[in-house]
């Protein structure tokens, strides 16, 4: 972690009110992992004083380059979005916990909802780089939001859904999941939370459903490791991104806390990148209508059982 | 040459104090060079930047200070033995004394909360280059906090929502007081909790652990129902849960106080009655921010505190009238991004400042004030920032904010 004076080089709008930039910051490009972010600071006039988190869509060690790829969706993006060609950025990264593939998998899955597949690109990268064969499905409401084929590697299999059905699959991405869940050894997701939310069920019966956990070697050799550890976040099915408000980005202020299975999870730190089962999902989607405020000391384990949203009105 | 008096805030019932200690040096302009007096154990409730405190040169104090002078007799006795130095000839000295030996090299401190234990920002902010760290609000068990979200940005500010989540004082000092004991920074904790038992029983543990150099009360996290804003917008609880702390522990005491009061001064009086060696000010004042649908609150757990620049005229009018009616060290707390932040602090009568949600954008940002308020003083031909101190504070006392800001009789 540590601050660079990033310039910009080129910036793209890819899509209505989503853009790439493409910045110069050569330490960042060595050092950032997939799934990795960074925190950008907008500039004094801007007015704002929170810096705004974006995960690392790209990075190439070799020209010194790292890339985000944005949605223009408030004050944050919007300034950023103005940002010139030798405009410099301070960028504070690489932040968090970076997505973890098993040495030994050949096959992985990626999912993206909209957006989220900024936070996929790298890993596909990488994955390629490594000789593993990707298929990434992309869910978007319609034709005009669909990532550009053009901007992905050739050796990767891009299957897409759209709600209206006006490109590739019609309906939800989920719905592609199943198909292709026998074939992959490990699946790696970013999104909305109601989608991470249905992938994650998906991953839990997975097992039962192909009926293979038994058999075999067992991974890991049996040994229990850590909620939480790298190793056991490489042995899950699948790993999500988060997303939450931040303040700090480097684990000082626990403003940007999801719920765990263990309880409160900073995404900046132990995420953003977690395996599904360590999320309680249940008090995650909750969260999405808060209750009223609580001085219960132990409040959000509870607070689920209570129809959310009724108490604050 | 102006000095502070104190003023009847309720009622006449008030206790009136019949001195007025605080020195408040009006000029600017090179003075004799004095020593900062490093051991006030004797004299534990002296502190303010220790120079104009203990400024020998009587010649050029007001009328009015002459009583005290009187009374800081150890004053004289370090003007005799420090032989008067050429201002702006040496280094800058930005040192301060909050009371009870805590000496900081500068008075730039990070707020609570918004800087961890002081090791999350790793390499990226020199943390010994910092005046002090208050770390997060601590508290006997360990809490989970408010449900998410539980920060945001607002205009020019932020809300946040945390709950005290913390691990606990057990384990605060058993992952970083070690750590803490090796810097040279000192580490001022900051104690929340539901009961005075519960402030007691933190102090306590905290008590003659290498590393804490102090503790800092957080009487009025708005945050936790029942936890802080009892005590905050209570004279008496407020007067009460110092006093237990002080009978506690004689570890250099500070108490920040809330601004969601309707009249912060009777409150400040109480707490400095009650033993506090200085005063903190401000916490975060009460908010809310909606869902963007407006469907909602947007905050997990409704109301937040809000903190940033939106809050400094706030808390500088909080620092002004306190700064009239207590005569312990204020450290400012409120907004400050910028070195002109500082010096308003200063002069509307702070000691020291503590930099919270500016962190976030600007880490490295403590650290430069440092920097510039050094800048400030040797541009003005100045050894210490003591003349800086207090120059807004009026001749007499003014109204209270309390009683109207438009209309007066
Ligand atoms: C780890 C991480 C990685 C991210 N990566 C990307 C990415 O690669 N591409 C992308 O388009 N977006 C990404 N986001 C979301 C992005 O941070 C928000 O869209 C952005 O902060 C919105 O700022 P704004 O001022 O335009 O919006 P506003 O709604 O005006 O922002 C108000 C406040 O809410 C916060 N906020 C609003 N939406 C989000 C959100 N979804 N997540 C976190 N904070 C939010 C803002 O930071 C700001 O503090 C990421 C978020 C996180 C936590
Ligand atoms: C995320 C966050 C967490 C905070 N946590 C605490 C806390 O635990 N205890 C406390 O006394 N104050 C806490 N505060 C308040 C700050 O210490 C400070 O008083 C306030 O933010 C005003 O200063 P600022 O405008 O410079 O941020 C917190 C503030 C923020 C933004
Ligand atoms: S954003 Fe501060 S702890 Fe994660």
């Amino acid at each position: 972690m540590f601050l660079s004076d990033a310039e910009l080089i080129e910036a793209r709008r890819i899509l209505p009110r989503q853009w790439i930039q493409w910045y110069h910051a050569p330490a960042l490009a060595s050092a950032v992992r997939a799934g990795q972010f960074v925190h950008v600071r907008t500039g004094d006039w801007s007015g704002l004083v929170l810096r705004r988190p974006f995960t690392v869509n790209t990075a190439d060690p070799a020209t010194g380059i790292v890339s985000i790829h944005f949605r223009e969706v408030g004050r944050g993006t919007a300034w950023l979005a103005h940002m010139r060609a030798g405009d410099r950025l301070d960028v504070l990264g690489p932040l968090g916990q970076g997505f973890q593939v098993d040495p030994r998998n050949r096959h992985l899955l990626l999912i993206a909802g909209g957006v989220g597949i900024a936070d996929l690109r790298l890993l596909a990268d990488e994955a390629i780089h490594d000789g593993r064969q990707v298929v990434l499905l992309y869910g978007a409401r319609d034709a005009s939001e669909v990532y550009p084929s053009s901007l992905l590697p050739d050796e990767l299999e891009y299957v897409v859904a759209t709600e209206d059905g006006s490109v590739g699959h019609r309906g939800l991405v989920t719905d592609l999941v199943t198909e292709y869940e026998a074939w992959a050894d490990q699946a790696f997701a970013c999104g909305p939370v109601p989608m991470l939310r249905v992938l994650a069920g998906i991953a839990a019966g997975r097992t039962k459903r192909l009926g293979v956990a038994t058999l075999g070697r067992k991974r890991g050799g049996g040994k229990p490791v850590p909620m939480g550890s790298p190793q056991a976040r490489r042995k899950a099915f699948l790993q999500v991104s988060m997303e939450q408000r931040m303040g700090c980005a480097v684990g000082a202020c626990l403003g940007c806390v999801v719920w765990g299975v263990d309880g409160p999870q900073r995404v900046c730190r132990e995420g953003p990148v977690f395996a599904s089962e360590e999320i309680d999902w249940e008090a995650t989607v909750g969260t999405a209508r808060p209750a009223a405020p609580s001085d219960r000391r132990t409040a959000p384990r509870t607070r689920r059982a209570a129809p959310a949203g009724r108490a604050g009105r | 040459m102006k000095a502070r008096k104190r003023v009847i805030t309720s009622g006449g019932k008030a206790k009136r104090s019949p001195t007025v200690r605080k020195i408040k040096p009006a000029w600017v302009g090179p003075v004799a060079r004095t020593e900062r007096p490093r051991s006030t154990a004797a004299r534990p409730e002296a502190a303010t930047p220790a120079a104009p405190r203990a400024d020998p040169v009587a010649g050029l104090r007001a009328p009015d200070a002459a009583a005290d002078l009187a009374s800081g007799g150890a004053a004289a006795t370090l003007a005799a033995t420090e032989p008067a130095a050429r201002p702006g000839a040496g280094t800058v000295d930005l040192a301060v004394d909050l009371g009870r030996g805590l000496v900081l090299e500068n008075p730039v401190l990070v707020a609570s909360g918004t800087f961890g234990y002081g090791v999350e920002y790793g390499e990226v902010v020199d943390v010994q280059r910092i005046g002090a760290i208050c770390c997060k609000g601590t508290t006997l068990r360990p809490r989970v906090g408010n449900q998410p979200p539980r920060v945001t940005e607002t205009p020019a500010g932020m809300l946040n929502s945390i709950g005290l989540q913390n691990p606990g004082v057990d384990a605060v000092i058993e992952r970083y007081a070690a750590i803490w004991a090796g810097w040279q920074v000192p580490v001022i904790v900051n104690v929340a909790g539901e009961s005075i038992e519960d402030y007691v029983g933190v102090v306590r543990k905290l008590d003659g652990v290498p590393g804490v150099a102090g503790v800092e009360l957080n009487i009025s996290c708005p945050n936790v129902g029942k936890g802080g804003l009892q005590f905050a917008i209570d004279r008496d609880a407020a007067s009460a849960v110092t006093r237990a702390v002080r009978a506690a522990t004689d570890l250099p005491l500070i108490v920040k106080l809330s601004p969601n009061v309707s009249d912060v001064r009777p409150i400040a009086r109480a707490i400095a009655d009650a033993g506090a060696d200085a005063l903190s000010a401000v916490n975060t004042l009460s908010g809310m921010a909606l869902r963007p649908d407006r469907s909602g609150p947007l905050l997990g757990n409704v109301y937040g505190g809000l903190s940033g620049p939106a809050i400094k005229p706030v808390a500088l009018r909080i620092v002004y009238e306190v700064a009239q009616v207590v005569d312990i060290p204020i450290i400012a707390i409120g907004g400050v991004a910028g070195i002109d932040d500082v010096l308003d602090y200063l002069a509307a009568g702070a000691v020291a400042v503590q930099v919270g949600t500016a962190v976030f954008a600007d880490p490295v940002l403590p650290v430069r004030l440092v920097d510039e308020l050094r800048a400030v003083c040797a541009a003005r031909g100045l050894d210490s920032y003591g003349p800086l101190v207090g120059t807004a504070l009026p001749r007499r006392p003014v109204p209270p904010s309390a009683k109207g800001v438009e209309y007066r009789p």
